[in-house]
C-alpha cells in the first residue's frame, strides 16, 4: 500500500482477493461502524429506569422483527442452509442469559440501555475470546452483528439505507444480516477488509454480479463515506482517492468493457448472436444453482442455462424436495431459459453433501458414492427427480443431464428408468414433456469411452472442473497441491479434444460447463479446441462475449493446435501468455493470461 | 430430575444451526434443562445459545444432560431423540 503525506486526497492503493469479477467506480458508504460502536454512559434517575427497561424491551422487539423479514428474504434468496444463521441470531436476541443481564445491570447500575447492552455483550465476547476454536471464535461476529442491531435499535436508526446510485460498500466485514438488507440493485461495488470466496457477501456479490474484492486490509479505516473510490476486481485492487487520470482511464476501461451493461436499451445486443471476427457462432449459457443468480439470467442475456444445478432443492430445505417441490422449481427454470432451454443435471450428491447413514463418513468422497452413482443405489430418490422433470417439461424446454458418467451402463439404466417414469406418468394421465438426456463427461473412463457415450445419448456437458481433478489427481480444495492443478495441462487439452470429436463424429452437441469457459483466455482456448457451446457463471458472460467477439476462431484452432503438441503444462500456459497477448494484445489485459513463471 | 449421557454424533458438532435447534427443542418445555461436559469444566442452559455454544461440543463429545420439572419425561425423552437424529443435521 502506498500512501502520500502531503494530500489527504493523495490515490491509496490496496491489494485484495476478487471474489465476484468486474470494475466499478464509485464512492464509498461506509457499512457498520468500526468493531465497536461508539456508546455512553449515562447515569438514571430512579423514576427513568423503569422506563429504561421498557425502552429496552421495545428495542429487543423492534431488532426481533427486523431479523424475522431478514431470515425470510434470505431463505427465498439463499437458501435455509445460508439462513440458518439468522435462526441462531433470533435466538441471542431471546437468550434470557443476556437479556437478564441487560435489565439487572440496568436497574444495578442506573444505567442507560444502550450502555447496559455494550457492557453485557463486551462480557459475552470476553467468554469467547476464551475458547481454543476456530468455529466459536467466529460465532462472536455473531454476537457482535446482534449487538449492533441492537443498538441501532434503541437509537431509533432507521435500518433502511438509502444508497445513492453509485454506491460502493466498504465495511470491514459484511455481516450476513446487513449483506441480506442491502437493496442490492443499488450498489455498484463491494469491497471488505477481512472475507473469503465462500462468504455470504461473496456468494450473493456474484449471484448479482456485483464486483467484489475481499481482504483488503485497513482499507476501512482509511475511506470515508462519499469518498471516491475505484473497485477492480479483475486485477483484485481497489483504489481510493484515485487521481483523476486514473479515474479517467477506469471511465474508459469500463466504457470499452460492458457496453452492452450500461442501459435497458443497449441490453438487447447482448441478445444477438455472436460470432467470432470469422463468422463462428458461439452460443453462452448460464450456469445457474441459487435463485439470486437468476437476475443475471436476464441480465447479461444468456442463451438458456446451460447447467442447473439442483442440489440447492435440498440444501435450501435441509430435506429431499418432494417431486412437486422439484416440479415446481424445474418450471421456473424453464420459464427463466425460455426457447433456449435449461440443462438440469442430477443431484450430483454424496460424501459431504448427504453424510452417511451411520455417521461414518468416506474415506474419499470424491471417489466415492456420489452423483449418477448415488442416483442408481437410491431408486426412489432418482425416480422422484425424474419424474418431477419430465413433468416440467411438459410446460417448457428441459434436458436432463446424468452426472459423473463412466460407463456406458450407467446410461443405459438411467435411460431405462426414466422411460419406466414416462410410461408411468401417461398411466397416470399426466403430462410428461420431451427430455433429451445428456451425459457430464468429467471422468477420465468417459474421455476414453466418449466414442461409445456418444452414440447413447442426445448431447454432451463437458464439466472441466471436476475434470482436471480427476485427470490430473488433484483435490482441487487442497491448497497444498494448487500448483498441480493447471487447467492448460496438455493432457485436459487432449481429453477436451477427443471429447469434441467424439461428439462431432456422432453428430451430437457438446456444451463447456465449469470455471474455464469463464476465463476469457481458456475460452478463446476452447474454442480453438472446437467448443461452440460454452456455459458459465452469468456475470461473467459479458466479458467472454467480448473477447470471443474479438478473435478468430481459425487463428484460436492454431494456437490451440500448438498447446495440444506442447510437453508441460508450463510450456502451454507460457504459449498461451504469450500468443494471445500479441495476436489480440487489445483484448487481453496483463492480468487476464496465465502469469509469467518465475525461472528455479 | 432425570440424567442422561448423550454423545454428539453430527459431522460439525454442536455449531450454530444445531444449537439453535437445540435451544427450540429444550424451549418447549418447562423444565430447567441443562447440559454439561462430562468433567464438570462446563455446564449449559439448553435454553441459551449463548451458554451451549460455550459448550463447544466437536463430534464425538459426550454430554451430560439433566432435566428437571413437571414435563422433565417428555423433555428428556424428546432432546434424546433430537441427539440420536444427530440434531436433526444428517440428511437423507
Amino acid at each position: 500500500m502506498s500512501r502520500r503525506v502531503k494530500s489527504e486526497r493523495a490515490e491509496q492503493f490496496w491489494r485484495g482477493v476478487t471474489v465476484a469479477e468486474g470494475l466499478a467506480q464509485g464512492r464509498v458508504l461506509r457499512l457498520h461502524g468500526g468493531a465497536t460502536k461508539s456508546v455512553y454512559r449515562a447515569t438514571l434517575a430512579k423514576s427513568d429506569i423503569e422506563r429504561e427497561v421498557q425502552r429496552f424491551k421495545a428495542a429487543v422487539e423492534l431488532a426481533r422483527n427486523q431479523l424475522l423479514g431478514i431470515k425470510e428474504r434470505a431463505e427465498l434468496a439463499l437458501g435455509a442452509e445460508h439462513a440458518y444463521i439468522f435462526e441462531a441470531h433470533l435466538l441471542m436476541l431471546e437468550d434470557r442469559k443476556l437479556l437478564d443481564e441487560v435489565e439487572v445491570y440496568i436497574r444495578r447500575e442506573r444505567a442507560n440501555a444502550d450502555w447496559a447492552v455494550r457492557v453485557a455483550a463486551d462480557r459475552l465476547l470476553a467468554v469467547y475470546a476464551e475458547i481454543k476454536d476456530d468455529y466459536l471464535r467466529e460465532r462472536s461476529s455473531d454476537i457482535e452483528d446482534v449487538t449492533r442491531r441492537l443498538l441501532d435499535a434503541l437509537g431509533g436508526a432507521p435500518r433502511e439505507r438509502r444508497l445513492t446510485r453509485d454506491a460502493v460498500i466498504v465495511a470491514e466485514e459484511l455481516m450476513p444480516s446487513a449483506a441480506a438488507e442491502l437493496d442490492f440493485s443499488h450498489v455498484r461495488a463491494v469491497a471488505t477488509d477481512a472475507g473469503g470466496w465462500t462468504s455470504h457477501t461473496a456468494i450473493i456479490a456474484r449471484g448479482l454480479g456485483i464486483p467484489a474484492v475481499v481482504g483488503l486490509r485497513e482499507l476501512y479505516r482509511h475511506a470515508r463515506t462519499g469518498d471516491e473510490i475505484i473497485v477492480d476486481a479483475i486485477r483484485g485492487e481497489v483504489i481510493l482517492h484515485p487521481a483523476e487520470r486514473t479515474a479517467a482511464r477506469c471511465r474508459e476501461e469500463i466504457a470499452g468493457m460492458r457496453p452492452a451493461e450500461r442501459s435497458a436499451l443497449k441490453f438487447a445486443h447482448a441478445r444477438e448472436p455472436l460470432r467470432t471476427l470469422d463468422g463462428v457462432e458461439i452460443v453462452l449459457r448460464a450456469n445457474v444453482e441459487l435463485p439470486a443468480e437468476y437476475e443475471g439470467v436476464r441480465r447479461y442475456g444468456a442463451r438458456g442455462v446451460g447447467l442447473y444445478r439442483t442440489e440447492f432443492l435440498l440444501a435450501q430445505r435441509g430435506r429431499m424436495p418432494t417431486e412437486d417441490e422439484q416440479c415446481a422449481a424445474y418450471a421456473e427454470v424453464a420459464a427463466l431459459a425460455g426457447a433456449d432451454g435449461a440443462k438440469v443435471r442430477l443431484f450430483d450428491l454424496g460424501g459431504e453433501k448427504i453424510g452417511a447413514d451411520d455417521g461414518s463418513t468416506e474415506r474419499n468422497p470424491a471417489l466415492g458414492l456420489r452423483a449418477i452413482r448415488y442416483c442408481l443405489r437410491r431408486e426412489d430418490v432418482l425416480r422422484t427427480q425424474v419424474r418431477a422433470i419430465l413433468r416440467a417439461a411438459a410446460g417448457g424446454r428441459l434436458e436432463l443431464v446424468l452426472p459423473m458418467i463412466s460407463d456406458v451402463a450407467e446410461v443405459r439404466r438411467a435411460r431405462r428408468i426414466i422411460e419406466e417414469e414416462r410410461a408411468g406418468l401417461r398411466r397416470a394421465g399426466h403430462e410428461a414433456g420431451d427430455v433429451q438426456i445428456g451425459a457430464m463427461i468429467e471422468v477420465p473412463a468417459a474421455v476414453l469411452m466418449a466414442d461409445k457415450l456418444a452414440r447413447t445419448v442426445d448431447f454432451f456437458s463437458l464439466g472441466t472442473n471436476d475434470l482436471v481433478q480427476y485427470l490430473l489427481a488433484v483435490d482441487r480444495g487442497n491448497d497444498d497441491v494448487a500448483d498441480w492443478f493447471r487447467t492448460l495441462h496438455p493432457a485436459v487439452l487432449q481429453s477436451i479434444k477427443r471429447t469434441l470429436d467424439a461428439a462431432e463424429g456422432a453428430g451430437i452437441p457438446v456444451n463447456v460447463c465449469g470455471e474455464m469457459a469463464a476465463t476469457p483466455a481458456y475460452a478463446v482456448i476452447l474454442l480453438g479446441l472446437g467448443a461452440r457451446d460454452l456455459s458459465m457463471t452469468s456475470a461473467s458472460i459479458p466479458r467472454v462475449r467480448r473477447t470471443l467477439a474479438g478473435v478468430d476462431a481459425a487463428r484460436a484452432r492454431v494456437i490451440a493446435d500448438e498447446c495440444l503438441a506442447c510437453e508441460t503444462a508450463d510450456e502451454a500456459e507460457e504459449l498461451v501468455r504469450v500468443r494471445l497477448g500479441t495476436e489480440w494484445a487489445g483484448l487481453f489485459l496483463p492480468g487476464s493470461l496465465p502469469a509469467p513463471k518465475p525461472r528455479p | 430430575m432425570l440424567e442422561r449421557r448423550v454423545l454428539v454424533t453430527n459431522r460439525l458438532g454442536l455449531h450454530a444451526r444445531a444449537a439453535a435447534r437445540l435451544v427450540r427443542t429444550a424451549s418447549a418445555y418447562q423444565s430447567t434443562i441443562k447440559l454439561a461436559r462430562t468433567d464438570g469444566s462446563v455446564v449449559a442452559d439448553a435454553k441459551s445459545i449463548l451458554s451451549v455454544l460455550v459448550l463447544a461440543a466437536a463430534r464425538g463429545t459426550e454430554l451430560l444432560l439433566t432435566v428437571a420439572g413437571i414435563d422433565e419425561e417428555a423433555a428428556l425423552a424428546a432432546l434424546c431423540e433430537l441427539f440420536e437424529r444427530k440434531l436433526g443435521e444428517e440428511r437423507d
